[in-house]
């Protein structure tokens, strides 16, 4: 079964599968960059791919905390909910104009952490799956985000946040350098610091992590806490995008954000993967989004096309045909 | 394969059993809130509430029945919002009327659900992807599939299938609790079969079932297609409700047929679990919206308690099965 198959080979022919994914993913987006240009003339263009990069900002967020949820072998079903959590604070809390912005955005984002945080006690302690205990706080926190609102959120989005989604240095979006920089923080954290192989060692096997001196417990809540702030975060970026919260603002990425996790090589049931697999996942399946809404299709036929190629990219990245190619590349190689 | 099932209580009585069991506490959930909901609402007793419950509970619960089979093999199903949707877009777009027509829609419910679940056996149990990620994909294909169909929400399902399905039998008995009569009486019968053991084999210990014997893709493949022609069967009692298409009907599904599974005690570990428990989970879920409307909650804040009493019944389903296993020790 591919489920245990997995966790018996680690080491060198796994290091070997991730880095031939990633390299798929990053080749495959590159490919469909330029083969873009063959379908409308508009694609492909320098500002194209700067959109593209925006729309996927979002998604790299969102899909690191996603993936650290499925390192651990997790799942994180309340990311609409901290979307729409995150927007609907900023628009009311804050505003138009910048009144007490600087301590206003940390402590919304502090709100959708604790959030997260009781997402994870309630798995910890109360061993609730993490399936059904992230569902259940969604509805809740949609819930009182609808009541709260009535309905209707209402406001506008602060001045700091439309710079940073709708003002350009040197020739490239403010967001974009942002997003770069929590690229290199999310590979740090997740590669390069005792955290990152905590939560891996974590997912990879319970029991040994627990016997070597991991504080399994509290160690656990740690993801569901960073993926909710995460969430949180890409509600305030939408509301610097589309200046307003709406109820449904984060419904769309629910499912993103796990494809993206998935495409970038990590398992779904946890202690494989790398960030910069899940941000290759993130910018394909912006790519995808963006050439097949440019071709001028219905939606039913996009939406068609989205999922066949998510098929087709899952069986093309399947553990045994990447080994097999990696290999066979290394060897060649020699 | 019943001393894997229920070897933490095998030494007591088949009925303490059933009453301990996950589908034992769902089921006294449910006749509490009824109580509840007669409480606040004198007619919740009279045979028109009650139809009228059914009616609503209906396709989520054969959703949810749907679903048990795949969770109890140890695997997730998405491709329920996407089979749901694109049945109910098929029986608004093409209604066939008369009795004979609404036996052709819902032999035609029941085809595009097994053939979906055939895509996705196969992606599975030959093709070896997740099953999260493989039904992932065939959602999404079936939901744009339902799109293309019907671009937006209309169209009108044939007025025999509106008509009879949401009504009663002999005055009595509601015609939609029948289908979940005979999706129960097949279960019985399923569970006891060779195919039916196994899939409980599989989802405890893939490995071990393997080495048993138990034919491991036929079996996950037989779920899948189970399940997927009650997801078909799902939206063709979706369409007799609603009277109308809508091509995102079935995104509510997803999390809801999910929340019933495991507010029926079946674990999405695998391996254990019952599809009577999905059902009762499902009507849980529906009558706990009639009960908070009638107690004067707003529509607004219905998502708190769904989201309390799914957290609640789990760790009450946690706690007596540790009540138990210490019980064992002893």
């Amino acid at each position: 079964m591919p489920f245990e198959a997995s966790s018996d080979r680690r080491g060198r022919q796994k290091l070997d599968r991730e880095t031939v994914n990633t390299l798929v993913v990053f080749g495959l987006s590159i490919v469909l960059i330029v083969c873009s240009r063959f379908i409308s003339p508009a694609l492909g263009s320098w500002s194209q791919v700067l959109t593209v990069l925006i729309l996927a900002s979002f998604l790299i967020i969102l899909s690191f905390g996603q993936g650290l949820v499925i390192l651990i072998g997790g799942l994180d079903l309340s990311i609409p909910a901290l979307i729409t959590l995150g927007g609907v604070l900023t628009t009311t809390w804050i505003g138009t104009g910048d009144a007490g912005v600087w301590y206003m955005l940390p402590a919304i984002l502090l709100i959708c952490a604790m959030v997260g945080a009781i997402s994870g006690i309630g798995i910890v302690w109360l061993k609730v799956p993490p399936f059904i205990m992230t569902m259940a706080t969604s509805i809740v926190v949609a819930s009182v985000a609808l009541g709260y609102t009535s309905g209707t959120p209402r406001g506008g989005s602060p001045s700091s946040l439309l710079w940073l989604m709708k003002s350009w240095f040197l020739g490239v979006p403010v967001v974009i350098y942002f997003t770069i920089a929590f690229i290199l923080f999310g590979w740090l954290l997740q590669n390069f610091t005792a955290l990152g192989r905590r939560l891996r060692a974590l997912g990879t096997n319970r029991s040994a992590a627990l016997i070597a001196g991991v504080g399994v417990t509290r160690l656990e809540l740690v993801p569901y806490a960073i993926s909710a702030a995460c969430a949180g975060f890409v509600g305030m970026m939408l509301v610097g995008y589309s200046n307003g919260a709406t109820l449904r603002m984060g419904d769309s990425y629910m499912l993103p954000s796990i494809a993206a996790v998935v495409i970038g090589g990590s398992s779904i049931l946890g202690g494989s993967g790398t960030f910069i697999g899940t941000v290759g996942g993130a910018i394909l399946l912006t790519t995808l989004g963006t050439m097949i809404s440019a071709i001028g299709l219905s939606e039913g036929w996009r939406t068609i096309i989205e999922g066949a190629i998510i098929v087709g990219a899952l069986l093309v990245l399947r553990g045994e045909f990447l080994t097999h190619i990696g290999n066979r590349m290394l060897t060649r190689g020699k | 394969m019943s001393a894997v099932t229920a070897s933490p209580v095998s030494r007591r009585s088949p009925f303490w059993r059933a009453v301990i069991s996950g589908t034992g506490i769902v089921a006294l959930i449910y006749v509490l809130l009824y109580a509840l909901y007669a409480f606040w609402q004198p007619d919740a007793l009279s045979l028109y509430t009650f139809t009228d419950l059914v009616n609503n509970s209906t396709p989520l619960a054969l959703a949810a029945a749907g679903e048990t089979l795949v969770v109890i093999s140890r695997g997730f199903d998405l491709s329920v919002a996407g089979v749901v949707s694109l049945t109910n877009v098929l029986m608004a777009v093409y209604p066939l009327d008369g009795p004979g027509g609404a036996l052709a829609s819902l032999l035609m419910c029941c085809a595009i659900g097994a053939f979906v679940g055939v895509i996705n056996g196969i992606l599975v149990a030959r093709l070896g992807l997740q099953t999260i990620a493989a039904t992932l994909g065939t959602m999404i294909i079936c939901q744009g599939l339902a799109l293309v169909i019907l671009d937006a929400p209309g169209g009108m399902v044939a007025d025999f299938v509106t008509y009879t399905l949401t009504d009663t039998l002999f005055g009595v008995v509601p015609i939609a609790g029948l289908f979940l009569v005979a999706a129960v009486l097949l279960w019985l019968a399923f569970r006891r079969t060779n195919t039916g053991i196994g899939l409980y084999a599989i989802g405890a210990d893939e490995q071990s079932a393997r080495f048993s014997g138990v034919a491991v893709s036929g079996v996950r493949i037989t779920a899948f297609v189970g399940a997927g022609i009650l997801y078909g069967v799902a939206g063709f009692m979706l369409s007799a409700q609603t009277a109308t298409g809508n091509p995102t009907a079935g995104t509510p599904f997803l999390m809801l047929t999910f929340a019933a599974v495991a507010l029926g005690g079946t674990p999405l570990s695998g391996g254990r679990g019952s599809l009577v428990g999905s059902i009762l989970g499902a009507g849980t879920l529906m009558l706990l919206q009639k009960v908070l409307f009638s107690g004067g909650v707003s529509s607004f804040y219905t998502g708190i308690f769904q989201g309390f009493v799914l957290v609640l019944a789990i760790v009450f389903g946690n706690t007596v099965a540790r009540l138990l296993k210490k019980d064992e020790v002893r």
